[in-house]
């Protein structure tokens, strides 16, 4: 039992956004599997809240309008997962969402409350920040759409206000000559927060030169981002060996820049090395160009 | 507040508080008490009912939110006196031993081989991932799987 909450449940999205703009402590919910672990474990149970329930609103809408994918925030891993549109413009993401936790916390968990609740393992947020990802916000007195890459301030912390929604998310796919990966390394078996990500698009042009390349990481820098380092070494290079392992250090390198020397970090460089090196060789394989043979 | 959903094939209608977790609903209020709490955080599966068909951790959900929906419960799966074909595999294959964690099994392998009558070893693997059992090592509980899937093709 969550003791003393009341349940709310609107179908109508002005209405929800109602209640958050109320001085009542609401706290708006999808999936619950993070919410509810913590309302449990908060030390202040008897603080009396409410919890507002936006699956009733819907928002689990996978659609694409002029070349961008729009996800509702409430759709669910297993919905994101099993989405055609998502297998083909956004295989990473499936991807991604296909390795979160287990089949039940797929079948609840959904890819907003995954990018809101902003731990710095969160899958899906690599995937998406590979696509340029935009969140779209909305109240009573405003709608804003901010990009990912700003939405998430700090660890467990978003730029989202206490009146504030999230209705859906915008994804910008890439040709199809785009090669990805996406490796995620747990530290347990199949249910896991992860430990680690590394997401990468890469495009290799005529001359079998690196043409255009993005690289994210999750659980290496306080914040989920890209390696801005790593893709501009990376751009006009030859894939070759030496290069990714080149960049696997500069990864390593900007890691121990951001977030200083700890127990853990010799064992983290080698990790985060090693990850570069085999998702940029997956990614590779995956390249689709004639003139290579 | 008042909820009705469908619970092992029954229309029920009842009371809960807000914050009402619906394995305490089907525990404490309802007294099917075949779903187990283990860990209470959605990590070893013991506590997983099919909602609308598919497998959930009723840990994880407050029972305010199967309001409209439909509930299957371990109890709700033999049908008059005859056990679920997957229930005779956990027993012909002797997968059970405390039993603790088998009304999970039981129903994640129920909604797997529904959507997957034929599943690969990868695939069972992925389809039992949230459930744990500290007993049994795992092997026979794939060998009740793979029977399980058979009893149902001999049924059809
Ligand atoms: C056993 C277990 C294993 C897990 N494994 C993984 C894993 O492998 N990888 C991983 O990334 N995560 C994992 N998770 C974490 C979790 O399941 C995911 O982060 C999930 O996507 C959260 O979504 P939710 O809908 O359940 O979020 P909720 O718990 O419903 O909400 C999370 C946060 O988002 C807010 N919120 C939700 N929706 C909205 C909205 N539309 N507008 C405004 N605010 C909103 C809530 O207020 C809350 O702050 C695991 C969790 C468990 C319990
Ligand atoms: S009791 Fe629900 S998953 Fe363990
Ligand atoms: S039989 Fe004891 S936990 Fe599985």
């Amino acid at each position: 039992m969550i003791p003393e909450i009341e349940y709310i449940k609107e179908t109508e999205l002005d209405l929800a956004l109602q209640h958050l703009a109320s001085d009542k402590k609401v706290i708006p919910f999808a999936g619950g599997t993070d919410v509810l672990i913590e309302l449990r474990k908060s030390k202040n149970p008897f603080d009396r809240k409410a919890l507002l329930d936006v699956k009733g609103l819907g928002l689990n809408d996978i659609y694409i309008h002029s070349d961008t994918v729009i996800i509702g925030a409430a759709s669910t891993h297993t919905e994101v997962e099993d989405n055609e549109i998502i297998k083909s413009k956004l295989p990473v993401l499936t991807k991604a969402s296909s390795l979160i936790g287990s089949k039940q916390i797929r079948n609840r968990g959904t890819i907003g409350g995954n990018i809101i609740n902003a731990s710095p393992c969160a899958d899906t947020v690599p995937a998406l920040l590979l696509y340029d990802a935009q969140i779209v916000i909305r109240s009573l007195s405003e709608d804003r759409t901010v990009p990912l890459s700003e939405f998430i301030t700090s660890p467990y912390e978003t730029v989202l206000q206490k009146d504030e929604l999230v209705t859906e998310i915008r994804a910008f796919p890439v040709a199809e000559d785009y090669g990805w990966g996406y490796y995620k390394l747990g530290r347990r078996g199949a249910v896991n927060i992860s430990r680690m990500t590394v997401a990468a698009l890469m495009k290799v042009d005529g001359e079998g030169k690196i043409n255009e390349i993005r690289v994210s990481a999750g659980s290496v820098f306080p914040i989920t981002s890209r390696i801005s380092d790593v893709e501009k070494m990376l751009v006009g290079e030859k894939p070759k060996a030496e290069i990714f392992r080149r960049a696997g250090e500069i990864a390593a390198e900007k890691m121990i820049e951001t977030s200083g020397r700890r127990w853990s970090t010799p064992y983290k460089e080698s990790v985060v090395k090693e990850l570069i090196v085999r998702v940029l060789n997956e990614a590779y394989s995956r390249c689709k160009n004639d003139d290579l043979s | 507040m008042k909820i009705k959903f469908i619970l092992n094939g029954k229309k029920t209608v009842v009371d809960v508080p807000g914050g009402m977790r619906l394995i305490d609903l089907l525990r404490e209020k309802l007294n099917l008490t075949g779903t187990r709490e283990g860990c209470g955080k959605g990590e070893c599966g013991a506590c997983t009912v099919l909602l609308d068909g598919k497998p959930v951790n009723s840990c994880l959900i407050l029972a305010a939110q199967v309001d409209g929906r439909d509930i299957l419960t371990i109890e709700g799966l033999q049908k008059g006196d005859s056990l679920d074909p997957v229930q005779r595999a956990y027993i012909d294959t002797a997968a059970v031993q405390c039993g603790f964690c088998t009304s999970g099994f039981i129903l994640a392998t129920k909604s797997l081989l529904n959507e997957n009558p034929d599943p690969l070893d990868e695939e069972i693997k992925r389809g039992i991932a949230g459930n744990l059992c500290r007993c049994t090592g795992y092997a026979k509980i794939f060998d009740a799987v793979k029977t399980a899937a058979e009893y149902i093709k001999e049924e059809n």
